[in-house]
C-alpha cells in the first residue's frame, strides 16, 4: 500500500504535470536532452511506468524531451524499477541512488552509465518537485526529512 | 602453509647478500598478509631510530595471502616503511602484475635494508635471487627502465622500477610497475633511490600455490568472479574509469577546487568526468592481473600543447589534482601530467597538492618570485606546472628542491602562516575527496589512519557514498553523508574492514561486491586461517591497533589524529557551503569505541592483551 499515491491515475496525474515542467526547464532540459537515451521507470505500488525519451526529436514545441505516461512501445537504453513511494521520496533529495541500489531498493539495466550521467543534472529538481506538489494542491505528499 | 608461501626474501644492500627466510605461521593469521604482515616484521626487526633515506632504514614489500589466485582484485602488493615524507609509518599499496609474479616466483615479500655502493637492481626468479648492476638504468624514467629490463629479462619479466624523482629524493616518490601501476603514496620511491635500488624485476615460476581447501576455493573464486564481473561497479567502472561519477561528486561538494577553497564548478565536472575521457582521448582499457573490471585507462592526445602518445591515462586521483585542485578544468592536461609524473616516478596526489600550496602561497604573496628564481604560479596555468614537474622530480632550481619535499615540509620552510593553505592529515596530502562534501566520517577517517590523509586505509568512502553496507554484522544503517551521525560506530566497522582489505591487498572497487561470509570463506579456503565472521575483524582491527603503536614510537600522539583547519573549516560555496564538521566530538567518540587513550593515543594494555598483542603492550606501557 503506498504511502503516498492513491493509485496510477494519482501518480501520472503528478508526474505529469511534473516532468512537463522539468522538461521545459530552459537550465535542466538541455542538460538531460543531451544524455541521448530513452529510460524507462517501472513502478510498483501503484503499478505504473513512465518513459522518457530523450533521442529522438521532442513531441511538443518548447520541450528538451517526450515523456510517456503508461505502456509504450519506444525500446528502452536503461530501465529501473522501484516503488512508488521511493521515486517520491528521491525526488524530494531524500534517497540516496547509489544507496539504493546497493540495497537493492532500485533495480537498473541496460545503459546504467547513462542513467549516472543524468543524477547530478536532475539535482536542481529536488527542490522544485514539493514546490510542484504544493501547487497541484497535495501539500500533505510533501515529505519532511528523517 | 596454505595460501602464502612462507618464505620472504631478505636483501641486505651494503654487503649484497641476499637470503631466503620463513616467517612464523603465526605473523598470518594474527596479521593476515600485506601491510598487516610487514608491520609485525617491522616490528619485530625494524630500526625505529634510522631515517627513513638511511641505509638503516627498512622497506618492505608484501602480498597478501590471494596474490595470483584468477581472482578479481586480489592481485595487488604491499610496500611499507617509515614514510620520508612523514616521518611514520606508512604503507602504500599497488595493483599490476608484481605481486602474481612474486608469488609465482615462490615468494610471498621481499625485505630490503642497507645501500648498494652503485645503482643496483633485485632480480628474482625460481632459482635464484641476484643484484646487478643497475648503473646504465641510472637517470632512466620509469618505462625506459621497465623496457630495459623486459629487454633483457623477457617481455613477461614483471618490474618495479623508479624514476628520477626516486633517485633525488622527492619525498613522494613513488614505485612503478610495468610503468602504469604505482605504488603511489607516502615516498617509498624515494627509499628505493636512498638505497640505490633501482628496480626489482621478477620471472614467475609456474604457479604453484598451496590451497587449505582446494574445491571449496574453486566454487568460491567461480561465485566472486562472476559476481563482480556483472556487478554495476564494474560495468560503470570499466565503460568509464574511476572518474565515472567525478560530475556527481563535484554536486555534492566531493571534489576539492583550487586547493579547497571551493566546493563546486559545475564546468569543470562536465569537463573532467569520465565520459569526457572515454569520448576525446580513450584508446584503451585495461586492468590489473585478472581482474574483470578493468578500470584502467589508455589514452592518447594528438595534438596541442599537452600531446601524448598512447600510453596510461588517469584515474580520478589524477585527474582532480591536476583539475579542479588546481583550478583547471582541461583534461588533456590531466592526460599530460599523470604521464609525465608516472614517467619521472612521483605520486600525482601529492605532486598536485603540493603545486596547489604553492599557487595559493603565491597568490597570497606569501611565497615571492625572488624565492622561487621568476617562477610564477597561478591557477589553471597548466603549461608552468607541468613544465615544473621535471624541476621538482631532479630538485633543481629554488622551487622544484622546495617543492620536491612536499606541501607541509615546504610551507614550515616558507613561513608557517602558509600552513593555513595545506589539506593533509599527519604530513600525506589528502586525496581528492572532500570530507565536507563527500562524508564527515571521511574527515575522521583521514585523522586516525596510521599513514595519514587516506581515502582507502578505511571503507569510510564508499560507507558514506551508499556503496557497502554490512548486515551480517547488524551495521544496516543508512548514512548521510554531511553529518556526524553514527559515524564513530562506522568508523570503527570502516577500520576494521579496511584493514583486512589492505593486508589481504584486495582492490576496494572489487570487494563492494564480496559479503563478509565470502571474506570468511576465501580466507579459510585460501589459508587456512580457520575464521568467522568475529575473529576476522578482530584480525582486522588487531592490524590497525598495531600500526597505532608503531606511530607511537615515532613519536606520534592523539594529538596527531587531526585535520588542518583548510579542510575542517565550512565550505565556502556548493551543497557543504557553512556546514560545520563535529570533528572533535566524532573523535572522542571513535577513541571510546576502540579503547584508545585519549592522550597517547593507543590502546590501552588491557585492550592490546585482549587483542593478543601482549609483548607489543610490555613495550609501549611498560616505557611509557
Amino acid at each position: 500500500m503506498s504511502e503516498y499515491y492513491r493509485d496510477q491515475e494519482h501518480l501520472y496525474e503528478i508526474y505529469n504535470y511534473f516532468l512537463d515542467q522539468v522538461l521545459r526547464d530552459e537550465k535542466i532540459g538541455p542538460k538531460m536532452s543531451r544524455a541521448n537515451i530513452i529510460i524507462k521507470f517501472i513502478y510498483t505500488d501503484p503499478d505504473s511506468e513512465i518513459t522518457i525519451d530523450l533521442k529522438n526529436p521532442p513531441a511538443k514545441a518548447g520541450m528538451y524531451g517526450t515523456f510517456y505516461l503508461g505502456p509504450c512501445d519506444l525500446k528502452e537504453d536503461v530501465w529501473s524499477k522501484q516503488s512508488a513511494d521511493h521515486s517520491h521520496r528521491f525526488w524530494h533529495g531524500y534517497e540516496n541512488p547509489i544507496a539504493a541500489v546497493t540495497r537493492g531498493k532500485v533495480k537498473q539495466g541496460g545503459k546504467i552509465t547513462a542513467m549516472l550521467k543524468l543524477l547530478p543534472v536532475v539535482k536542481p529538481t529536488f527542490k522544485r518537485f514539493p514546490q510542484i506538489l504544493e501547487e497541484m494542491g497535495y501539500g500533505d505528499m510533501v515529505v519532511n526529512k528523517r | 602453509m596454505f595460501g602464502n608461501t612462507g618464505k620472504i626474501i631478505r636483501v641486505d644492500l651494503e654487503s649484497g647478500r641476499t637470503e631466503i627466510v620463513s616467517l612464523p605461521e603465526a605473523y598470518y593469521r594474527n596479521f593476515i598478509g600485506g601491510s598487516g604482515l610487514a608491520a609485525k616484521y617491522f616490528w619485530e626487526h625494524g630500526d625505529f631510530s634510522a631515517d627513513p633515506l638511511s641505509p638503516e632504514a627498512m622497506l618492505i614489500f608484501m602480498n597478501g595471502p590471494l596474490a595470483g589466485l584468477r581472482l578479481s582484485g586480489a592481485s595487488r602488493g604491499s610496500v611499507a616503511a617509515r614514510s620520508p615524507l612523514t616521518g611514520n609509518w606508512g604503507d602504500s599499496s599497488c595493483g599490476g602484475y608484481f605481486a602474481p609474479a612474486l608469488r609465482y616466483a615462490g615468494f610471498d615479500g621481499i625485505v630490503v635494508t642497507g645501500r648498494a655502493s652503485s645503482p643496483a637492481w633485485l632480480h628474482i626468479d625460481e632459482k635464484r635471487v641476484t643484484l646487478r648492476a643497475a648503473d646504465d638504468l641510472w637517470g632512466k624514467t620509469t618505462s625506459e627502465t621497465d623496457l630495459a629490463l623486459k629487454a633483457e629479462n623477457g617481455r613477461f619479466c614483471r618490474t618495479l622500477t623508479i624514476g628520477p624523482a626516486g633517485e633525488h629524493g622527492v619525498r613522494y616518490a613513488n614505485i612503478m610497475n610495468e610503468a602504469h601501476h604505482a605504488f603511489g603514496r607516502a615516498g617509498f620511491g624515494a627509499v628505493m633511490g636512498a638505497k640505490n635500488l633501482k628496480a626489482i624485476a621478477v620471472n614467475a615460476g609456474k604457479p604453484q600455490v598451496r590451497l587449505a581447501d582446494p574445491e571449496k576455493f574453486a566454487v568460491l573464486r567461480k561465485t566472486l568472479n562472476q559476481q563482480v564481473r556483472e556487478s554495476i561497479t564494474s560495468m560503470v567502472l570499466g565503460e568509464l574509469g574511476t572518474a565515472a561519477k567525478l560530475e556527481y561528486g563535484v554536486c555534492n561538494g566531493d571534489v576539492p577546487i583550487r586547493n579547497w577553497t571551493s566546493s563546486f564548478w559545475e564546468e569543470m565536472g562536465e569537463a573532467l568526468t569520465g565520459d569526457a575521457l572515454s569520448e576525446n582521448y580513450l584508446t584503451g582499457r585495461k586492468s590489473c592481473a585478472f581482474c574483470s573490471i578493468a578500470c584502467k585507462r589508455m589514452v592518447k592526445v594528438d595534438d596541442g600543447p599537452f600531446a601524448v602518445a598512447d600510453g596510461p591515462g588517469p584515474e580520478y586521483e589524477t585527474i582532480v589534482a591536476f583539475g579542479a585542485l588546481l583550478g583547471s578544468m582541461d583534461l588533456a592536461a590531466t592526460c599530460k601530467a599523470g604521464r609525465v609524473c608516472n614517467e619521472l616516478g612521483m605520486d600525482t596526489i601529492s605532486a598536485g597538492a603540493t603545486l596547489a600550496w604553492a599557487t595559493e602561497a603565491m597568490d597570497q604573496e606569501a611565497l615571492s618570485e625572488e624565492e622561487t628564481a621568476g617562477i610564477r604560479l597561478q591557477w589553471g596555468d597548466m603549461p608552468a606546472y607541468i613544465d615544473l614537474l621535471p624541476q621538482i622530480a631532479r630538485r633543481r632550481g629554488p622551487l622544484g628542491d622546495l617543492l620536491a619535499d612536499g606541501s607541509v615540509a615546504a610551507a614550515r620552510k616558507t613561513g608557517d602562516q602558509t600552513l593555513a593553505y595545506t589539506a593533509h592529515s599527519k604530513g600525506l596530502e589528502a586525496p581528492m575527496h572532500d570530507p565536507r562534501g563527500g562524508g564527515h566520517g571521511l574527515a575522521l577517517a583521514y585523522a586516525i589512519s596510521p599513514r595519514g590523509g587516506c581515502h582507502v586505509a578505511t571503507t569510510m568512502l564508499p560507507m558514506e557514498a551508499g556503496a557497502c553496507y554490512y548486515p551480517e554484522i547488524e551495521f544496516d544503517l543508512d548514512l548521510e553523508p554531511m553529518t556526524d551521525r553514527d559515524k564513530p560506530l562506522a568508523a570503527v566497522v570502516a577500520t576494521e574492514i579496511g584493514a583486512i582489505e589492505n593486508s589481504a591487498c584486495f582492490c576496494q572497487f572489487a570487494d563492494r561486491e564480496i559479503t563478509l561470509p565470502q571474506w570468511v570463506d576465501l580466507f579459510n579456503s585460501v589459508a587456512g586461517y580457520d575464521w568467522n565472521i568475529r575473529t576476522m575483524l578482530r584480525a582486522g582491527r588487531r592490524v590497525f591497533y598495531l600500526k597505532r603503536l608503531l606511530n607511537f614510537r615515532y613519536g606520534r600522539t592523539a594529538a596527531d589524529d587531526t585535520l588542518p583547519p583548510r579542510m575542517l573549516e565550512p565550505a565556502r560555496d556548493g551543497e557543504p557551503q557553512g556546514i560545520q564538521i563535529n570533528f572533535e566530538e566524532m573523535k572522542a567518540a571513535f577513541y571510546g569505541l576502540m579503547g584508545l587513550d585519549p592522550q597517547k593515543g593507543i590502546p590501552s594494555r588491557k585492550v592490546l592483551e585482549a587483542y593478543q598483542l601482549p609483548g607489543e603492550a610490555r613495550v609501549v606501557w611498560d616505557n611509557a
